[in-house]
C-alpha cells in the first residue's frame, strides 16, 4: 500500500493572512518603486481592471477559448502517447524522447512560423497551447500508469484476465490522481501558450492587449492583464483539483518522479545502447519533421527541412558567416538563461526550505505559491527589462522569476509529502528541525525539486527569448523575431534546431544529475 | 444456482518444480526442486522462514509466475487454464483491495473479473459472513487491517473457486483478532471442501487449521517437514506444534517460538 502522508490542513485563515501580507508587500513594492514604472500595486491594478473591465472580459474569453481547445488537443495527444508507451514498452524511450524534443521547441520561433502557416485566426494560439500542455500530462500519466502496486495487477491476472482488464479495472483509476495533477500543471501552461501565440500577430485576445499595453508602457494595464491571466490560470488549477476530489482522486504519492533504470531521455550510462537510442531518436525526429512538412504540404518558402538547415549551417558557401551570426546570438542568450535558471531554482528551493522549518507558515503559503505559479511572468518581461536596463540583469531577473514560483510550489508540495510515520519517528526522538530537514524533508523534496528543474529548462529559454524578442533586442529572441520579419526562414529553422537541441540536452543533463543524486540520497523515491 | 457455478476442488501436483529469479545477472533460486501433491479438498499449511519462497510457490500455482523447471497440474489442467476459468482465488499478503472501490464493489469486482453475472445477493451474503455487513459501503482506507483482510477473503470466496491460495491472510492482524478469525473464517471454505494452500508465519495457526503441515527450508524452498495437521484433533496439537517448531528451528537457525 502507498504510505499515508501528512494531511494537508485546509485551515484557510493562515492562508488568508499570508495572502494579505503578500498583497501588502506588493503594494509596498509598487509604492517604493513608483518612479521606475515597473510595478503597479494591487490598488492600481484593481482600478485598471474596473476601468477596462469589459475589454478584459472579452479578451479573456477569446484567449480562454484558444487555450481550452489547445489544452484539450494536448491532453488527448498525451493520452495517446502514454497509451503507445504502455502498450509497446520497447518504444517507450523513443516516444518519451520525441515528446521531449517537441516540448523543447522555442515558442518565439515556432510562433511566427505557425502564424505564416495558419495566417490570421487562432491556429498558432491553439497549437502553442497544445504544445505547452501535452508533455507534463504525458509524464504524469506515465508515472501513474507505472506506479500501480504489483498485487493489484496480480489480482486481475489471478482471474485469468489480461492487459486490457488491467487497464480498465486498475491502471486507469490508479493513474487518475497523476492525470489530474498533469491537468492542473497543464492548464496555466496552456493559457501561457495561447498568449504567446497571440503575441505573434493575432487580432484579439489577452496577448494582443498585453503587447499593446507593453508597447505603450501602460504599467497598470500590463499588470492588470497579468493579474487577470494569473487569476484565470489559478481558477483552472483549482477547478481540476476539485474535479479530481469529486472523482475520488487524492494527490498522487509521487509526481513526475524518475525511473530507476536509466533516464528516459537517452544518454544512459551504458554508452552502447545510449548511442543506438540517440541515433534512433535523431532519425525519428527527422522523420517526423520531414513527414509533417510533406504531409501538410507546406510551402518550401517558409517550411525548411533538415537538408535546408544542414546547407545553411554546414555545406553552404556562406555557412561560416551563418554559423557566426547564429552562435553569437545563441551564446548571448545562453549566458543570460543559465544564471537566471540557477538563481530561480536556488531561490525557489531556498525559500521552500526556510518556510518548511516553520510548518504553519509552509502550509499557509503553499496555496499562494501555487496561485503565483500561474502568473504568466513572460508577459511582464518588457517592464522588467525597462526597469532594470537592457543589460544582463533584466533578462536574468525575468528568467529567475519565471523559474522561482513553480520551483517554490513543487518543493513545498514535495516536503509536505514527507511520510507521516517518518516525521512521527523524528518527533519521538525530539529531533531538531534541522535534523528533520536533513534526514526527512530534503530527501522528500528532492524528486519534486528535480522534476521542476527539468520542466524549467524550456520555460527558462522561453522567458529569455521572449524578453529578448519583446524588449532587449539581443540574442536568439531578437534574431528569431528579425528573421521572421525578413523572411530568412533558413536562419529561423536553424535557430529552432539549435534551441530545441540545447534544451533537450540540458534536460537530459539535469535528468542524469537527478538519477545520481536520488540514487545516493533518496533511492526509495525512485519509481521502479 | 450458486451450486452450478462452484468448481469441484482439484488435486494439485507439482513435479520437479523449480523457480530461479534473475536479478541483473545474479541468479536467485527461490523454489525447489519440489515434488508435491496437494490432495483435493484438503487444507495444507505452508510454513518456513521469511524469504524462503512460500509466496513464490503460491504464485507459481496461480500461474502468476512461470516455473524455471518442472510442471504444475491442477486437476488435469495447467495453472493458466484454471485461472482463465476463474477456478482459483488468491488472497494476497497485502489484501490488494482497490482503494477507490467500496468493500461491496471490491467483492463484486471478483465476479466481474471472473466474467460471472453480477450477483448482489451473494456479494452481500459473503460480506455479512465475514462480519462486514455494516461496512459494505466503506472504502478500504477507513478499515482496520483485519477488516481489510476479511474483505479480501470475501472477495476470494465470492467466485466459489475450487482452489484457494491464501498468502498469510491473517498476517496484519493482532493475536486476539487472529484467534477469532481462525475460529470463524476457515469453516467458510473448509465446509465446502475447497483445496486450500495456506501460507502462515504462525505455527499454532498451521497446526489448528490444516489437514497437513509442510515445513520449508530457507531459500530455495525445499520440504524439511511433512506432518498431519490437527484440525480435527485438538489433543494432538501441542505435540504437533512442538514438532513443527523443531523442524523450523533446526533448519533455519531461528529459535523456535513456543
Ligand atoms: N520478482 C522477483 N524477482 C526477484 N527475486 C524475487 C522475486 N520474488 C521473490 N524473489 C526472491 O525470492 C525469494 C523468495 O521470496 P518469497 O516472496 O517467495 O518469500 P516468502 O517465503 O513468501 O517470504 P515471506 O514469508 O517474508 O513473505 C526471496 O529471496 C526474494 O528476494
Ligand atoms: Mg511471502
Amino acid at each position: 500500500m502507498t504510505t499515508r502522508t501528512a494531511p494537508f490542513s485546509p485551515n484557510a485563515l493562515p492562508t488568508l493572512f499570508a495572502a494579505c501580507v503578500l498583497i501588502a508587500l506588493w503594494q509596498a513594492l509598487a509604492s517604493a518603486t513608483a518612479d521606475m514604472f515597473v510595478f503597479a500595486g494591487p490598488l492600481a491594478v484593481l482600478g485598471a481592471i474596473a476601468e477596462e473591465g469589459s475589454l478584459l472580459l472579452r479578451s479573456s474569453g477569446i484567449t480562454l477559448q484558444s487555450a481550452a481547445i489547445g489544452f484539450f488537443i494536448g491532453n488527448v495527444a498525451a493520452i495517446l502517447l502514454a497509451g503507445i508507451a504502455l502498450a509497446l514498452p520497447r518504444l517507450e524511450q523513443l516516444v518519451s524522447g520525441l515528446a521531449l524534443v517537441f516540448f523543447c521547441l522555442p515558442f518565439v520561433a515556432t510562433g511566427p512560423i505557425l502564424r505564416v502557416i495558419f495566417g490570421v485566426g487562432d491556429g498558432p494560439q491553439i497549437t502553442l497551447a497544445a504544445l505547452a500542455t501535452y508533455y507534463t500530462t504525458y509524464l504524469c500519466l506515465l508515472v501513474g500508469l507505472r506506479a500501480t502496486p504489483g498485487s493489484w495487477l496480480d489480482l486481475v491476472r489471478s482471474y485469468g484476465r489480461g492487459r486490457l482488464s488491467e487497464l480498465i479495472h486498475v491502471r486507469a483509476m490508479a493513474s487518475l490522481p497523476y492525470f489530474i495533477a498533469g491537468l492542473q500543471i497543464g492548464a496555466p501552461a496552456a493559457f501561457l501558450g495561447a498568449m504567446v501565440g497571440e503575441f505573434t500577430g493575432a487580432e484579439r485576445g489577452l496577448g494582443v492587449l498585453s503587447i499593446r499595453a507593453m508597447r505603450g508602457l501602460d504599467v497598470e494595464m500590463t499588470w492588470a492583464i497579468a493579474t487577470t491571466a494569473a487569476a484565470l490560470s489559478a481558477a483552472a488549477f483549482w477547478l481540476f483539483g476539485w474535479l479530481g476530489r469529486c472523482l475520488g482522486a487524492g494527490p498522487p504519492p509521487l509526481l513526475l518522479a524518475s525511473r530507476q533504470d536509466g533516464p528516459s531521455v537517452g544518454m544512459t550510462a551504458r554508452t552502447g545502447s545510449g548511442l543506438i537510442y540517440l541515433i534512433l531518436l535523431i532519425l525519428a525526429v527527422l522523420g517526423v519533421w520531414i513527414g509533417l512538412i510533406k504531409g501538410l504540404n507546406l510551402s518550401p518558402f517558409f517550411a525548411k527541412g533538415p537538408q535546408d538547415v544542414w546547407a545553411f549551417l554546414v555545406s553552404d558557401p556562406a555557412a561560416a558567416t551563418n554559423r557566426a551570426a547564429l552562435f553569437t546570438a545563441f551564446w548571448q542568450t545562453l549566458s543570460l538563461t543559465i544564471p537566471g535558471y540557477l538563481v530561480g531554482l536556488a531561490l525557489g528551493a531556498g525559500l521552500a526550505v526556510l518556510l518548511v522549518t516553520q510548518p504553519r507558515l509552509a502550509s499557509a503559503t503553499l496555496p499562494i505559491a501555487i496561485a503565483l505559479r500561474s502568473i504568466p511572468i513572460v508577459t511582464t518581461a518588457p517592464l522588467f527589462v525597462l526597469a532594470l536596463g537592457r543589460g544582463a540583469v533584466g533578462t536574468i531577473t525575468i528568467v529567475a522569476v519565471m523559474i522561482f514560483f513553480p520551483t517554490l510550489a513543487a518543493c513545498l508540495e514535495g516536503m509536505r509529502r514527507t511520510p507521516r510515520p517518518v516525521l512521527d519517528l523524528f518527533s519521538t526522538y525530539a529531533a531538531s528541525p534541522w535534523q528533520r530537514l536533513a534526514h526527512a524533508q530534503l530527501p522528500a523534496m528532492a524528486p519534486a525539486f528535480f522534476a521542476s528543474a527539468r520542466m524549467a529548462v524550456p520555460s527558462a529559454l522561453l522567458a529569455a527569448t521572449t524578453a529578448e524578442w519583446l524588449a532587449t533586442g539581443t540574442g536568439m529572441g531578437s534574431l528569431m523575431a528579425l528573421t521572421a520579419s525578413t523572411s530568412n526562414y533558413n536562419l529561423l529553422w536553424s535557430a529552432i534546431v539549435v534551441l530545441a537541441v540545447t534544451a533537450s540536452l540540458i534536460y537530459a543533463l539535469v535528468h542524469i544529475l537527478e538519477q545520481r543524486v536520488l540514487h545516493t540520497f533518496a533511492s526509495e523515491q525512485l519509481v521502479q | 444456482m450458486a451450486e452450478r457455478e462452484a468448481s469441484m476442488p482439484p488435486k494439485v501436483v507439482c513435479k520437479g518444480l523449480e523457480k530461479t529469479f534473475h536479478l541483473g545477472g545474479r541468479a536467485v533460486d527461490a523454489v525447489g526442486p519440489l515434488d508435491l501433491t496437494f490432495e483435493a479438498g484438503r487444507t495444507t499449511a505452508l510454513v518456513g522462514p521469511s524469504g524462503c519462497g512460500k509466496s513464490t510457490l503460491l504464485r507459481l500455482v496461480a500461474g502468476l509466475e512461470k516455473p524455471s523447471g518442472g510442471v504444475i497440474s491442477i486437476g488435469d489442467e495447467t495453472p493458466e487454464a484454471v485461472t482463465k476459468a476463474a477456478g482459483l482465488a488468491f488472497a494476497f499478503q497485502d489484501a490488494a483491495l482497490l482503494p477507490w472501490l467500496t468493500v461491496r464493489q471490491n467483492v463484486a469486482l471478483a465476479l466481474k473479473l471472473a466474467r460471472r453475472p453480477a450477483d448482489r445477493e451473494r456479494v452481500d451474503h459473503l460480506i455479512a459472513l465475514v462480519g462486514l455487513r455494516h461496512f459494505a459501503e466503506t472504502r478500504p482506507a477507513e478499515l482496520s487491517g483485519g477488516m481489510r483482510q476479511r474483505a479480501a477473503i470475501a472477495r476470494c470466496l465470492v467466485t466459489q473457486p475450487g482452489l484457494l491460495l491464501l498468502d498469510e491472510p491473517f498476517g496484519a492482524v493482532d493475536e486476539l483478532t487472529r484467534t477469532r478469525l481462525n475460529a470463524e473464517l476457515p469453516t467458510l471454505w473448509q465446509e465446502r471442501g475447497t483445496t486450500t494452500l495456506l501460507v502462515t508465519h504462525s505455527i499454532a495457526e498451521a497446526a489448528t487449521l490444516s489437514d497437513r503441515v509442510l515445513v520449508f527450508s530457507p531459500r530455495p524452498a525445499r520440504i524439511t517437514g511433512d506432518f498431519d495437521g490437527a484440525r480435527h484433533n485438538p489433543a494432538a496439537r501441542p505435540a504437533l506444534i512442538e514438532a513443527i517448531a523443531s523442524a523450523l528451528g533446526a533448519k533455519s537457525g531461528v529459535e523456535p517460538v513456543s
